[in-house]
């Protein structure tokens, strides 16, 4: 049981891997050359944040590290910014996540929100502190906003494409080895 | 893991601790490094681009190509309309296709007649579009032609028409060029009856802006905008669009280029032009009897 535990764990992290990968892949197609005056969710920072949210486990400190970092490079954004940001937001949701288990889901929306609204705070703060040039205010709130009316879609697709949920209270001893 | 939280805590927590004070660390001062010595990490992210891009674009393009395809047949809803417009266009430029047979006769007639001889450097490698930048806040488009083609930062990239953007970011296959709209981007231009020089400013919307133009006055909505060549950025004389007015009374320009689709783009090579550094040194080739006089 314990073993069968240990391979979801890995074969979810991998999963992890090819999720944002593939998010990543979506961003690049060279479809949106205009300049948009409107922003989307960031999938990215949304899809982490649900996962340590719900299953810490599965996205461990370093594979954040890294993904946010790729992702950075790759997305033109000052590189490890973010992804020094997402393993702190990763780390503060991982000690949240045993008080959340028998929470409503609109605790845990409020949760994420105040994550993910942290994000883009700390994000806008640090850049300022180092004097870095920064995307418009109004389209760094619309992003936010966009992320946190999209957290239960991004929560519902993990719940359905991934498996993943909340640790129910019997499984908490196996790490959801049974699943 | 959490099974032996409570017998191993007192040896992984401190260990995990320590591991993840030196990956904030790490980041840090990759961070830092950024902020201190840009070219070297910019760089570094381009090489990382120039190995996980490409080696995506076979999945890219069928899914780029599939969702043109649908925005294409959403066009043919108004084709009549548009084969309509077409017509109307077509006869204008018939037009103007008389007046330009005629001026380039004259053209030919008069280059003929001063022994002009054309730049032959300014040749021009053609790349495609690969990606794009993939965040809203960034305008650039990834093209697959790289230090292997002979790209060097900073030449310019047009489509068919007018300019597109500049080089900057290449990898051995792959280079970025940061688009006019980009909030980075800033071009010298010159405003062409009048004949001005100006700076064209990105900030993210479709027109960029025009900064430090001494006389707003003479320049009228819908004068050319042509790259100056000014600092020896560009080569001067590329069309970059039309002067436009928005409603809050701001000068910006209507870009020539397409960017609706941006596909193919050419890569104009700039082999930079001879520096006079000596006064006199056209008159006289050897100029050395005032070697200090020179300002570099």
């Amino acid at each position: 049981m314990a073993e069968a535990g240990h391979s979801r764990k890995w074969r979810m992290r991998f999963w992890y891997c090819v999720l944002i990968l593939a998010l990543l892949y979506l961003q690049l197609l060279p479809l949106q050359t205009m300049p948009r005056s409107w922003a989307g969710p960031d999938l990215i920072v949304l899809f982490t944040v649900a996962w340590a949210i719900r299953r810490p486990e599965f996205v461990p400190t370093l594979l954040v590290a890294g993904m946010t970092l790729l992702a950075d490079l790759i997305l033109l954004r000052p590189p490890a910014v973010l992804a020094a940001i997402m393993v702190i937001a990763r780390q503060l949701l991982k000690r949240q996540e045993p008080g959340l288990r028998d929470a409503t889901f609109m605790t845990e929306w409020l949760v994420a929100a105040l994550a993910l609204a942290g994000i883009a705070l700390s994000n806008r703060v640090f850049l300022a502190v180092f004097v870095v040039e920064q995307a418009p205010l109004g389209m760094t709130l619309m992003e936010l906003a966009m992320n946190v009316a999209a957290y239960p879609l991004v929560v519902l697709v993990s719940h359905v494409a991934f498996g993943i949920h909340k640790v129910a209270p019997g499984e908490t001893d196996a790490m959801a080895g049974a699943t | 893991m959490a099974k032996d939280r409570n017998q191993a805590d007192d040896y992984i927590g401190p260990l995990k601790r320590l591991l993840l004070a030196t990956l904030l660390l790490c980041l840090f001062a990759i961070f830092l490094v950024w902020r201190i010595d840009s070219p070297r990490v910019e760089r570094f992210r381009a090489q990382v681009v120039d190995r996980v891009v490409p080696s995506m674009d076979w999945a890219m393009a069928p899914v780029t190509g599939a969702v043109n395809l649908v925005r294409d047949f959403q066009s043919y809803q108004r084709i009549v309309e548009q084969n309509k417009e077409l017509r109307r266009e077509l006869q204008q430029m018939k037009a103007w296709k008389e007046a330009a047979l005629q001026l380039e006769q004259e053209n030919a007639r008069l280059l003929d007649l001063n022994n002009v001889r054309l730049d032959p450097r300014l040749t021009f490698v053609t790349g495609v579009v690969l990606a794009d930048s993939g965040s809203p806040f960034r305008q650039s488009v990834l093209l697959n032609i790289g230090a292997r083609d002979g790209i060097v930062d900073g030449w310019a990239a047009m489509d068919g028409i007018g300019l597109v953007g500049r080089i900057s970011g290449v990898g051995k296959s792959s280079s970025r060029v940061i688009l006019l709209s980009d909030s980075s981007s800033r071009i010298p231009v010159m405003i062409q009856p009048s004949g001005q020089t100006a700076i064209v400013a990105g900030d993210n919307t479709i027109a960029p802006y025009i900064d430090f133009l001494e006389n707003p006055e003479r320049v009228r909505p819908g004068d050319r905008v042509i790259s100056s060549g000014d600092g020896g950025v560009f080569p001067s004389g590329l069309l970059v669009g039309q002067v436009a007015t928005d409603p809050g009374g701001r000068l910006r320009v209507r870009l020539a280029a397409d960017y609706e689709r941006l596909e193919f783009l050419r890569v104009l090579r700039d082999h930079g032009q001879e520096q006079l550094s000596e006064p006199g040194g056209v008159i006289s080739s050897t100029g050395s009897e005032t070697p200090e006089a020179g300002d570099g």
